[in-house]
């Protein structure tokens, strides 16, 4: 029975703690969300917004800390429970079944019937209804989900959080697939369903919007609550900023050298590049022993330009030259053959064989070297691979054991050690420290700059700012799919950065 | 049933299970046996003293899949005409489409030194070279109904007769329309692309012509139920009266009497083909259209081990002076009507 | 027995986190690994081992059934050659299968490839220009048509985007369609002397074709084991997108596989052309299910990514053993493929645990 909730208290989280192997992602988080408001969440990518809308949604289970639900102390112990209280999550990916019609997306997993029979007539009717509170009454029932644009598909997913009885809306982002009119639109509903007693909980980069709909501000940082009930309208930008910088943690940047470095030999260079609907006119230049970053919000195209440069996507138009030679369009294995390694986002289902040896992963595009007319020398490879893992002190050592054994750090210097292992001369990361922990953060810091200073091009591409100018020595911000900002590392600091990036389309 | 010598040191757990397994599966359709005289021979062959113990012998038998009513019952009936002699011990390798398998099979037989092999092949010509193996390791080989490409690779040939069936049933035909010359007759043949379809076929043809009538409607089906029905049903969707119908097979005569019915038909009489069981109670009983069926023996298998068994114990047939058993033998095949079907339906397979 | 497959023993304990760790425990870790290292290869050998002793048990007991049952009947020289004759040609196809299925793919066309080929390399053509020129003109032809149906197979799966279960499918329906068009349904007889009589010679006592057997196992197990072809197979089927951003050209590598496995389907052919003097398009009909069977009880995961040579001629032994000692014992076909039946399932159940014990690790 508590007492300390104060009335109108909703949903209170009080220190809640999400360890993964190796990685503390909430270190205490205090939240508290009053029925009728928009609560705005605030943070930087990595700052444990995800997590903890997957812990309020039952998808995760906290190790630490208490939930109270109206008052009484509450363990959501399945989404479905998560649900039965009343509380919906429209994620940033949309979940809907895209061949089903809207009905029956809207009452999947709980389907209307009789008898085992459905009833679609009774289900379409309710389904009207609510696309009639939601403002959508032109959406039809019947209407194939896919068919419908994105803002169609999420006015779906909120009829279907709708169709439970819903007290706590959950929105990831909504506002990044939709345009300025949809955005109105998704306000107002909003409102209409605050002015019902709903509480919503709004994640956002843009501050124009937070200060648009919301009513309270919690930030995130590294996990932890940095402030809490800010009111939305009148708490200065630049204090926003402030509490979502500046880490508690620091992390060690290897130094840079000394001498500038884009006065090198030109190694790779990015002409006019374009894939359509992502970004277009991608134009840079890395120097032998430079480390470019680029940073910008999730599906701002970041990964998409690597992925391009590295031929894993076709570009429409535009060219990539590295050491003044010209890349066939659209293919890896010249870009390999150019001496272009990428190490991918997903490093679990892009980068590596998971059950397979260390030694294979990281000759794997290397084979060439250790056979003779097509037979390998599998004792070379393994006394190369060894000898790589060493240097790079790769734990635990052996390298006939599974990748998928090693810890992410690890597995990251796997990647790396393929591309060492072919001498190559221009390197891609794509979020290289994700899902490794702080320890192993600095010595891959470490390990990238050797290679950077050994002659190695590298383009680095991080949600993290703080890492993006830490590691580079230039840097390049994207916004929708347009480089908006080109400086050395030093002349630009993280508010810059964020208040680049955020300027959101509704300012 | 059948008590083979079959060795029982198999009797591991495992095999014991399935042979339980195996019993149910069987007693549950059992046909109405009704054929343990096989051993004797028909009831107009008189029991000679051929039939007398001689020599303990070891025979193998090896046939394609029983996924035919007729192909089941050459198995069948091969086994009681062997089950029936004390001095016969019947290896059988079981039902298989694949050449490969049976190939196989063979060379067992013949690495097991078996005294005579009577062999159904799946496909004469691909069994060819492993019967002249056989030959060559002094094994007899009678080569039952699917003919080799080889003569040297068989001792003694047992064949049943596509093109008489043909005729038969034509003659019966002729005999029943004879005053009609333009009565209407129709076809269902089997699996047209196969040489015995032709050879029923072009033997019906043959003996309408002497009578003056030809098949007026003609179509084909499969050898199966399923195919029968369909084709039954578009055959009489295009000939809205018949007077005569022949159906090359009484498995598929199943689904063509359905569609009959169903189609509420009457006007003609219909010919089966091969001899079941089944067509010769209906013909016994008298209550549809099908009057007569003509026989394509499905006793080749059981024949083939009672002159494998002479050949080894080197016995002649007896009501022939030759003292060597014939290089061939080819079955006749005779019409069933009301009037004779008592004489067969012990014979007649189940489908 | 040192076949590597492709995946690797996974020793149990600590995925250990490289986090700040106190130096002790760094220490007992570093001691611990080099420890379990000096027996890395040794570890490797005994899982692999592991794997195909279940194989190696379940044929033995199968022998140990035969000799009981039946004997010297059994246990002969010419029974032995009876059983491996026996599996030799579906060995062949089963071993292509493996390279396929390791890659990522199925091939359901096997058993009508080897039709088409049989057909086509003892159509009366062919035959009049082996009789003029030399017999190897069938050998020639016959694994050329292996060759391009799997090329066919390859492409429409590779750059067509055609799912391998659909577009081998299809190749099933047509290769033996077209195989009954050849040969007019037909069963081909071979002429040619000079063919049988090469085909039927024995080496050292041993019938040709299960010399062609071991020789296909043998570079079948050199080529996935040894060779950049078998590493780059096992990259592809156990993680095709991961092997593409490594470099690998899949889609080239995926039309290579179903092309080796087409050419594996030529040489059966000629071995059941030789075995039966004929070629029909009835050969090797339901072919793919025993291949597969084969591969899967060899320790194959379905799902790409690790493959056994060995394992896979364990299978088809296994299989054909069966067959040989039921036969021999007067038993059915029925009670045979209920055993197949059992067994396909106690293996592949098997499997699963072995995978999911090796997950939670």
């Amino acid at each position: 029975m508590s007492t300390t909730t104060k009335p109108g208290v909703l949903l209170q989280m009080t220190g809640i703690v999400k360890e993964f192997p190796g990685v503390r992602a909430l270190g205490g988080v205090d939240l508290d969300v009053r029925a009728g408001e928009v609560h705005c969440l605030l943070g930087q990518n990595g700052a444990g917004k995800s997590t903890l809308i997957k812990v309020l949604a039952a998808a995760y289970q906290p190790d630490e800390g208490t939930i109270r639900w109206d008052g009484v102390e509450t363990t959501l112990s399945s989404p479905m429970a998560a649900i039965k209280l009343g509380i919906s999550t429209i994620y940033q990916e949309l979940d809907l079944v895209a061949d089903l019609t809207v009905a029956e997306n809207v009452f999947l997993g709980h389907e209307i019937s009789r008898g085992g029979i459905s009833q679609r007539s009774r289900a379409n009717r309710l389904v009207r209804d609510l696309l009639a509170r939601l403002g959508h009454s032109e959406i039809s029932p019947t209407r194939i989900v896919g068919e419908l644009s994105p803002a169609g598909q999420q006015i779906v997913s909120m009829a279907r959080a709708l169709s439970h009885d819903t007290r706590l809306l959950i929105l990831d982002e909504p506002s990044a697939v939709l345009d300025q009119g949809e955005v109105d639109n998704l306000f107002r509903v909003i409102r209409g369903l605050t002015a019902e007693g709903v509480a919503v909980v709004y994640i956002s980069h843009r501050l124009e919007e937070i200060r648009k709909i919301g009513d309270r501000i919690t930030v995130l940082k590294d996990g932890i609550t940095v402030a809490t009930g800010l009111a939305a309208a009148d708490t200065p930008t630049s204090r926003l900023i402030q509490l979502m910088t500046g880490r508690s943690i620091e992390y060690v940047f290897p130094a840079r050298p000394v001498e500038a470095r884009d006065q090198g030999k030109p190694v790779l260079e990015v002409r006019d590049l374009a894939l359509p609907g992502v970004f277009s006119g991608v134009d840079f230049t890395v120097h032998a022993g430079e480390i470019v970053g680029i940073a910008g919000l999730v599906g701002a195209g970041r990964s998409e330009i690597l992925e391009t440069v590295y031929g894993a996507r076709r570009a429409s138009t535009g060219s990539v030259s590295v050491d003044g030679k010209q890349l066939r369009r659209g293919s890896v294995p010249a870009a390999v053959a150019a001496g272009v390694g990428l190490a991918p986002e997903e490093r679990k289902s892009q980068g590596l064989l998971l059950d397979q040896a260390v030694y294979r992963n990281i000759t794997i595009s290397s084979l060439g070297r250790f056979a003779r007319g097509g037979f390998l020398n599998s004792a070379a490879e393994r006394r190369r691979a060894t000898e790589l893992t060493t240097s790079l002190d790769v734990r635990p050592a052996g390298v006939v054991r599974a990748v998928r054994t090693l810890s992410g750090g690890n597995q990251q210097k796997v990647v790396l050690a393929r591309w060492l292992l072919r001498d190559c001369r221009v390197l891609l990361l794509d979020e290289p420290t994700r899902g490794v922990d702080v320890g192993a953060r600095s010595e891959i810091y470490a390990l990238v700059r050797t290679l950077a200073d050994s002659g190695v091009a590298v383009v680095v591409v991080s949600s993290e700012v703080e890492e993006v100018l830490g590691l580079s020595d230039r840097v390049l911000v994207i916004r929708e799919g347009v480089v908006v900002h080109e400086s050395a590392a030093t002349e630009i600091d993280e508010s810059r950065v964020l208040d680049l990036v955020m300027e959101g389309r509704v300012a | 049933m059948s008590l083979l010598p079959i060795k029982k040191k198999l009797g591991t757990g495992l095999v014991a299970g399935l042979a339980v397994l195996a019993l149910a599966a069987c007693t549950s359709n059992d046909p109405k046996s009704n054929s343990d005289n096989l051993a004797g021979g028909t009831t107009a062959a008189a029991q000679g003293s051929n039939d007398a113990a001689g020599d303990k012998i070891v025979i193998g038998f090896s046939a394609p899949a029983a996924d035919h009513g007729w192909m089941g019952s050459i198995t069948e009936s091969t086994k009681k005409a062997a089950a029936a002699y004390p001095d016969v011990e019947l290896h059988v390798a079981e039902g298989t489409n694949d050449v490969n398998l049976q190939i196989s099979q063979v060379e067992t037989f013949i690495n097991d030194k078996v005294d005579a092999i009577v062999l159904l092949p799946f496909d004469g010509a691909a069994m060819t070279p492993v019967a002249l193996k056989a030959m060559d390791a002094g094994i007899p080989v009678i080569n039952v109904d699917r003919e080799f490409d080889d003569p040297n690779a068989a001792r003694v040939t047992v064949l049943g007769d596509n093109y008489g069936m043909g005729v038969s049933a034509g003659t019966y035909v002729c005999q029943q329309l004879g005053d009609k010359p333009d009565a209407v007759v129709a076809e269902i043949a089997g699996i047209d692309s196969l040489p015995l379809t032709q050879d029923r076929s072009q033997g019906f043809k043959d003996a309408l012509g002497t009578c003056g009538l030809n098949v007026d409607n003609r179509v084909a089906a499969d050898f199966t139920v399923q195919g029968g029905e369909t084709a039954a049903a578009n055959l009489l969707q295009a000939a809205p009266h018949i007077d005569a119908l022949w159906n090359h097979d009484d498995d598929q005569g199943v689904g063509v009497l359905a569609a009959i019915e169903n189609a509420g038909r009457d006007e003609f009489f219909m010919v089966g083909g091969a001899g079941s069981a089944n067509a010769m109670r209906s013909i016994q009983a008298g209550d549809s259209v099908l009057q007569a069926t003509v026989i394509y023996p499905s006793t080749q298998g059981a024949d083939g081990i009672k002159l494998a068994r002479l050949l080894v114990q080197q016995k002649a047939l007896s009501d022939l002076v030759e003292v060597e058993v014939p290089r061939l033998v080819q079955l006749y095949a005779p019409v069933v009507t009301k009037d004779n079907v008592d004489q067969y339906i012990d014979t007649a397979f189940e489908s | 027995m040192s076949e590597s497959v492709g995946g690797v023993s996974t020793p149990e304990g600590p995925t250990a986190g490289d986090g700040p760790t106190r130096d002790t425990e760094r220490v007992e870790r570093a001691a611990e690994e080099t420890a379990r290292d000096s027996g890395g290869a040794l570890a490797l050998l005994q899982t692999t081992a592991g794997r195909s002793l279940g194989l190696v048990v379940a044929l033995i007991l199968l022998c140990a059934v035969g000799m009981i049952t039946a004997g010297d009947r059994f246990a002969s020289y010419d029974n032995m050659m009876t059983i491996l004759r026996l599996a030799a040609t579906i060995g062949v196809v089963s071993i292509g299968m493996t390279f396929v299925i390791t890659g990522g793919g199925i091939d359901l066309s096997v058993g009508a490839i080897l039709a088409l080929s049989s057909v086509w390399c003892t159509t009366l053509s062919t035959q009049t220009m082996a009789e003029d020129t030399h017999w190897s003109v069938m050998v020639v032809v016959a694994l050329l048509v292996g060759a391009g149906c799997g090329l066919i197979n390859g492409l429409l799966i590779a750059y067509g985007g055609v799912v391998p279960f659909i577009a081998t499918l299809a190749m099933l329906a047509s290769a033996r369609g077209l195989a009954e068009i050849i040969s007019n349904r037909r069963t081909q007889i071979v002429h040619v002397q000079a063919f049988k009589d090469s085909f039927n010679s024995e080496i050292f006592g041993i019938p040709l074709i299960v010399v062609i057997f071991v020789l296909v196992a043998a570079i079948g197990w050199v080529l996935l084991n040894r060779t950049t072809f078998g590493r780059r197979t096992l990259a592809v089927g156990g993680n095709p997108e991961a092997a593409r951003l490594a470099g690998i050209h899949v889609k080239r590598h995926t039309v290579l596989l179903y092309v080796l496995l087409g050419l594996c389907c030529g040489i059966a052919a000629l071995m059941l052309v030789s075995r039966t003097t004929t070629g029909s398009s009835t050969h090797g009909t339901l072919y793919e299910l025993d291949a597969i069977a084969a591969v899967v009880i060899g320790g194959t995961l379905l799902s790409g990514g690790r493959g056994t040579i060995v394992g896979t001629v364990f299978g088809v032994l296994i299989f054909t053993t069966l067959t040989n000692v039921f036969t021999l014992n007067n038993r059915s076909i029925s009670e045979q493929s209920l055993l197949k039946g059992l067994i396909i399932v106690a293996a592949v159940l098997l499997q699963q645990r072995l995978a999911s014990r090796k997950g939670n690790t």
